[in-house]
This record gives structure tokens, C-alpha cells and sequence, in this order.
């Protein structure tokens, strides 16, 4: 049996070779299609991924001031009466606010983070900021600005003031999209740089211990202050949902799916069995070869290409979307990079996704190379002695 | 002597209840001896093709009873049918029927694929029936590369590589002039010689003149005729 395939195996990658210009053309675009989709699926999923994390961290609500529509600083004493309607647990003032660098050309999240059970604090190297005149900054803001650990940090106040910080840690790279764009800074320093006044704050976060309520206490506090926005957590995950447009994705990726489905099957049948293959099947069938080991030998020759162009195009999907950051797909994620400026994707594959790429392509190019020589290796072998 | 073929009030029908339905054999029953060199002979479109693919193992009778070495293999499967005919029979095709982008060898060793033989074991074989039909030296050559008379020794070395007991030939000397075609009679003197029991379908005098035939079988209409023993 094993001499037999091996045998078949051999014979089939040589009648590949023989066509070789035909074959790699077809492993070329078939390689393309591939890396199209499976683009779109990794990109989709590693967002989907950041956004989960995202979310899990932040708060039910975060309620925010607004004056105008613009965004403004709340009043801490807000605090103690927000925290008399039922059910709310802890709440929180928040100080932060952006940044842009003009130096290097970014948008910066410059951040207080007091809070010791805050889980991003897990994924620090170095040491947050303990006392005034110290930072710790996300991995993006450290490669844009070049600074390592010990680093003093420069941010211009005004055209003669600035805050000069130390650089205490860095974030590690595992928690990107939390923490790439980020400068954390004690309290202090964060009102002192947004010249904020006593008893303010940027936003308050609001705990609330049951999530049946989180809606009911939204509305309680908007009516508390009608000048707030309380924000809920199932909104921003609606937003950010819309953003990433992972419907939307999923639509795209079925469409080229079956557009490359339906390229493959119109070009097979374009092109059919040529009257040489067809013959070439005959002679095979007349000297012995069962109809089983057509099909094997078709198998093969099908299997041959399409694995290789299934492998290609998942590493060309992977280099696409992880190190050149889907610079095809840029236009699409345009909403996307304006939150994350220097936004870098996490490399992240799920299996379940490769196997649907690997069924939606390997598969049917393998069914179309069988069928339509089973179906000239089911006709009897005398059709040879004639023509 | 027994028969090694025996065929019984055979019937093909081409096309059945179709519009263009073609009756080939109309109740052929023939007998064919071991060792024997046996002649089809016949006008064109008489039915010596179609004969000798049910004789092959190549196609099923619409009726009647084909005997090989003794079994009835009319209704046996696809399976079966594609065993006998891989160690029973060995084909000599009208249009050699060999896969052109192909090396000799290659076209050769093709039928012992689907065995279970190591390709050591192939390679023997193979360079054993090349070298006896005097075309080892091109054994790597592809077969356009070929002249007519030596892509015949390449089909005819294809047909032995199974070491078959009945060799079948369709119209062997059609697409050769007459020295290939004594050559060609000669290999096939040889290997009846050798023990090999040798079917020739022929409307060629070059062969059907020959004093080596044991046993013509005269074909007209889907109809034996007659057939005469020497
Ligand atoms: N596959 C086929 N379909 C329809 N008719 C066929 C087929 N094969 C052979 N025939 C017809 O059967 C008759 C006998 O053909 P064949 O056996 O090839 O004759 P020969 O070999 O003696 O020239 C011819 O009339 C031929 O046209
Ligand atoms: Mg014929």
C-alpha cells in the first residue's frame, strides 16, 4: 500500500512539473485570493480581540460632562451623591486627558492611575510612577520618542513652561491597545499639566454591582445632572462593535470567499478537461489503473497546489496584517486609526478561523480537480482503442 | 489444447434504445487456444475492435458469455475486470497510446504504479522489457523525441511489462511502413514462441499473409464468417 502511494504521490507531483507554468500561475492567484481573506479574517479577529480587552477592564459607567457638546471637567463632589443611588458600589474621579507631541507628530493618552488594583498594572515593566516627576509610558510612546527606562521625558507646557518626568516604566507590548499610546502620570502632575482646578476631574467612573442595573442607574444619574453623559459600557461596545464593522467584515470575507469559488469553478470549466488530460486518463485506465487510483493521482496533483497556496497565502495574510499593519485594508480602518494612532495589531491566529480558510479554499479546488476526472475515468476503458 | 478464450453468442450494442444505435456484435462465438497467434480479420467498422476490448476486459457484452482461462468475466465488477485485464492481458493500441510529455520509462513502468512494487522492483522490469526490445538506450527520452517504429517497441515493451499471457493488438502495423511492420511480426513470432498466446485485429495482407497464423477468424458485419486453422 505504501509503495503504491508513494508511487502515485511521485507521479503526480512530476505531472505538475510538467505543466509547471500553468500550475504556478494558479498558485500564485490562488495564493492571493487566500491572503485576501484570511487578511480580512485575522484583522477582524485581533481587533475583535483588543476591543475584549478593552472592555473587560473599563467600568459600567463613565459618566462625563458635557458643556456645548464639547467635553468638560466634571465636579468630584458629584461623587457623593451619585454614590447614594442603589446599587452603585465604588466611584471613581478620573484624571487624563490627549496630548498631541508636535515633536514626533502623535497624539498621546496622558493618564493618573492611582487605583493599585487597576489590572493594567500587571503588565508594566520597570515601576509605575510613585511620586511627582515620574512616568511610565506605553510601548508606541517609547518607540516614537526613543526613550528606554531612566529616560527623562520633556513635555512642553506652554512656550515657556514644561513638565520634565522620569521615565519609571514601560508597558510591555501584550497589552497594545490599552496602553501603546499612553503616558501615566501621578495626579499631581496631570493637573498641573491640564491646569486643572481644585475639585475637578475629567470624567468619574461609576461601579455598579449588578448588571441588570447598570441602564436604571445610567438614567439616575442623568437626570441626577442633566448636564452629564453617562456612558455604558454594553454603548461603547455597540460603538466600538460599528467601528470594527465586524459584520461588515464577515460580509466582505464571504463575498471574496465565494467570489473565488465561483472564479476557480468558471475557470475549471472554462478550461475542462483538455482533450489531452482526457486521453491521459483513458491510456491510465487501459493499462490497469483503477478508477480509485485516477482519483488518488488527481488527489494529489489538487492537494499539491492548493496546500501550497493555502500556506502562502496564510503567511502572506500574516506578514500583511502583522508587520506591514493591513496597509491594504487602510482606507477601511480609517476610524480605527484616528482613536490609536500608532495603532499595531497584536499577532494573534485563531485555528477555527485557518480550518474555515482551509475549507473554504482547499476543499473546493480539490473537488474540482477530481470531478471532472472521475468523470472521465468512469468511462469504460475502450474508449482508448478508438479515436 | 484448451481455450484460453471462449466467447458465446456475444452481443454488443452501442447506445442502447438511443437514435444512433449501433449493433457491433450480433452473436460472436469464437474459440482461441492457448499459444496460438490468432487473426481478427475483417473490412473496416466489421467489429474487431469492439471483439478484442471485450476479449481485453476492456468493456462489457450487452449479452452472451466471455471465458477467460475457464471464468465468465462478463458480469464480473470494474474491480475484478481491471485485475484481469492488469495480469491476463497486454494491449498494443492502434495510436500507441503513449503519454507523449513522458519518458520512455516513465511510459514503460506506468502500469506497475498502482501496484504494490517498490520502484526498485519497477526499474528492473522495466529495463529488462526495453532491453529486449532493443530501445534501452533511449529508456530517458521523452516520446515526442521518438520515430514511429521505435514509439511501437516503446508501446509493445508497455504491453509486456506484466509478464501477460495473452497479448492483444488492435491494427498494430497501421501507422508503419512495411520494414517496421516485418519487424514488427517478428517480435510478435518471438514472443508466441516464448509461450505468449498473440490476438491481432488486422485488415493488413503484410499480416494476415503471413505463415505464422494458426487461426484466422474472418469477421463481417458483427458476424463470424468464418474461420480457418492451419
Ligand atoms: N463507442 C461506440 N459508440 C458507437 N458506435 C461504435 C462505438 N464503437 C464502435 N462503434 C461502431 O461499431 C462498429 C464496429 O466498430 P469496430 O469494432 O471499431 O470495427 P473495426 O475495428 O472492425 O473497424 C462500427 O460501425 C463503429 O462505428
Ligand atoms: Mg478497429
Amino acid at each position: 500500500m505504501f509503495n503504491k502511494r508513494k508511487k502515485i504521490i511521485e507521479f503526480a507531483l512530476s505531472s505538475l512539473l510538467r505543466k509547471k507554468y500553468k500550475n504556478l500561475a494558479i498558485i500564485i492567484v490562488f495564493s492571493v485570493i487566500i491572503s485576501i481573506i484570511s487578511s480580512i479574517l485575522f484583522l477582524t479577529n485581533s481587533l475583535k480581540k483588543e476591543a475584549f480587552q478593552l472592555f473587560v477592564d473599563s467600568p459600567a459607567i463613565v459618566v462625563q460632562k458635557l458643556s456645548g457638546g464639547r467635553h468638560e471637567l466634571i465636579d468630584i463632589a458629584y461623587i457623593d451623591e451619585i454614590k447614594k443611588i442603589a446599587g452603585v458600589g465604588e466611584v471613581q474621579p478620573r484624571f487624563w486627558g490627549y496630548y498631541f507631541d508636535s515633536l514626533t507628530d502623535s497624539n498621546y493618552t496622558l493618564l493618573a492611575i492611582d487605583s493599585k488594583k487597576d489590572k493594567r498594572l500587571d503588565l508594566i515593566k520597570g515601576t509605575l510612577p510613585e511620586k511627582d516627576g515620574q512616568c511610565a509610558i506605553g510601548a508606541g510612546v517609547a518607540r516614537v520618542r526613543l526613550s528606554v527606562i531612566n529616560d527623562d521625558m520633556l513635555l512642553p507646557l506652554s512656550e515657556d513652561n514644561e513638565l520634565n518626568v522620569k521615565i519609571t516604566g514601560v508597558f510591555s507590548t501584550d497589552s497594545n491597545i490599552l496602553t501603546n499610546d499612553l503616558i501615566v502620570l501621578t495626579k499631581g502632575d496631570i493637573i498641573r499639566f491640564f491646569d486643572m482646578p481644585e475639585g475637578k476631574a475629567t470624567d468619574l467612573t461609576v461601579e455598579v454591582f449588578n448588571d441588570g442595573e447598570v441602564a436604571t442607574v445610567a438614567k439616575k444619574i442623568k437626570r441626577m445632572f442633566p448636564a452629564t453623559r453617562p456612558i455604558q459600557k454594553s454603548e461603547l461596545v455597540r460603538t466600538y462593535d460599528t467601528l470594527f464593522n465586524w459584520r461588515g467584515g464577515m460580509m466582505i470575507v464571504m463575498f471574496v470567499g465565494a467570489l473565488a469559488a465561483f472564479a476557480i469553478f468558471a475557470w475549471d470549466k472554462a478550461t475542462g478537461l483538455s482533450a489531452e488530460e482526457r486521453r491521459e486518463i483513458g491510456i491510465l485506465k487501459a493499462i490497469g489503473w483503477e478508477t480509485s487510483d485516477v482519483l488518488e493521482l488527481k488527489f494529489w496533483e489538487g492537494f499539491v497546489v492548493s496546500i501550497l497556496s493555502f500556506l502562502s497565502g496564510i503567511i502572506l495574510a500574516y506578514v500583511h496584517v502583522y508587520f506591514f499593519g493591513a496597509t491594504l485594508f487602510e482606507p477601511a480602518l480609517k476610524g480605527w486609526s484616528v482613536l490609536f494612532p500608532q495603532f499595531t495589531l497584536l499577532p494573534f491566529i485563531d485555528t477555527y478561523h485557518v480550518f474555515i480558510v482551509f475549507f473554504l479554499t482547499v476543499a473546493p479546488y480539490v473537488a474540482s480537480t477530481i470531478i471532472p476526472s472521475w468523470k472521465a475515468a468512469i468511462a469504460g476503458p475502450d474508449s482508448v482503442m478508438r479515436s | 489444447m484448451e481455450d484460453i478464450i471462449k466467447t458465446e453468442d456475444v452481443v454488443c450494442i452501442f447506445n442502447r434504445g438511443l437514435p444512433d444505435e449501433m449493433v457491433a456484435l450480433r452473436g460472436v462465438s469464437v474459440e482461441i487456444k492457448r499459444g496460438e497467434i490468432c487473426v481478427l480479420r475483417g473490412a473496416s467498422g466489421c467489429g474487431k475492435t469492439t471483439l478484442l476490448s471485450l476479449i481485453g476486459c476492456m468493456a462489457r457484452p450487452t449479452s452472451g458469455k466471455i471465458m477467460v482461462r475457464g471464468r465468465d468475466v462478463a458480469k464480473l465488477t470494474e474491480r475484478f475486470l481491471t485485475e484481469i485485464r492488469r495480469s491476463t492481458f497486454g494491449f498494443i493500441f492502434q495510436q500507441f497510446n503513449l503519454i507523449r510529455e513522458l519518458t520512455v520509462f516513465e511510459n514503460v513502468a506506468l502500469p506497475l504504479y498502482p501496484l504494490d512494487s517498490t520502484f526498485l522492483q519497477i526499474k528492473h522490469m522495466a529495463e529488462e522489457v526495453l532491453g529486449k526490445l532493443h530501445i534501452i538506450h533511449k529508456k530517458n527520452a521523452p516520446i515526442r523525441q521518438l520515430s514511429g517504429g521505435e514509439q511501437q517497441r516503446v508501446a509493445i515493451a508497455r504491453a509486456l511489462i506484466n509478464n501477460p499471457e495473452i497479448i492483444l493488438a488492435d491494427e498494430p502495423t497501421a501507422h508503419l511502413d512495411s520494414k517496421l511492420s516485418n519487424d514488427l511480426i517478428d517480435i510478435m513470432v518471438n514472443l508466441n514462441k516464448e509461450g505468449k498466446t498473440i490476438i491481432i485485429a488486422t485488415h493488413d495482407p503484410e499480416v494476415f499473409e503471413h505463415a505464422f497464423i494458426n487461426r484466422t477468424i474472418f469477421m463481417k458485419d458483427g458476424l463470424v464468417r468464418e474461420v480457418r486453422t492451419q
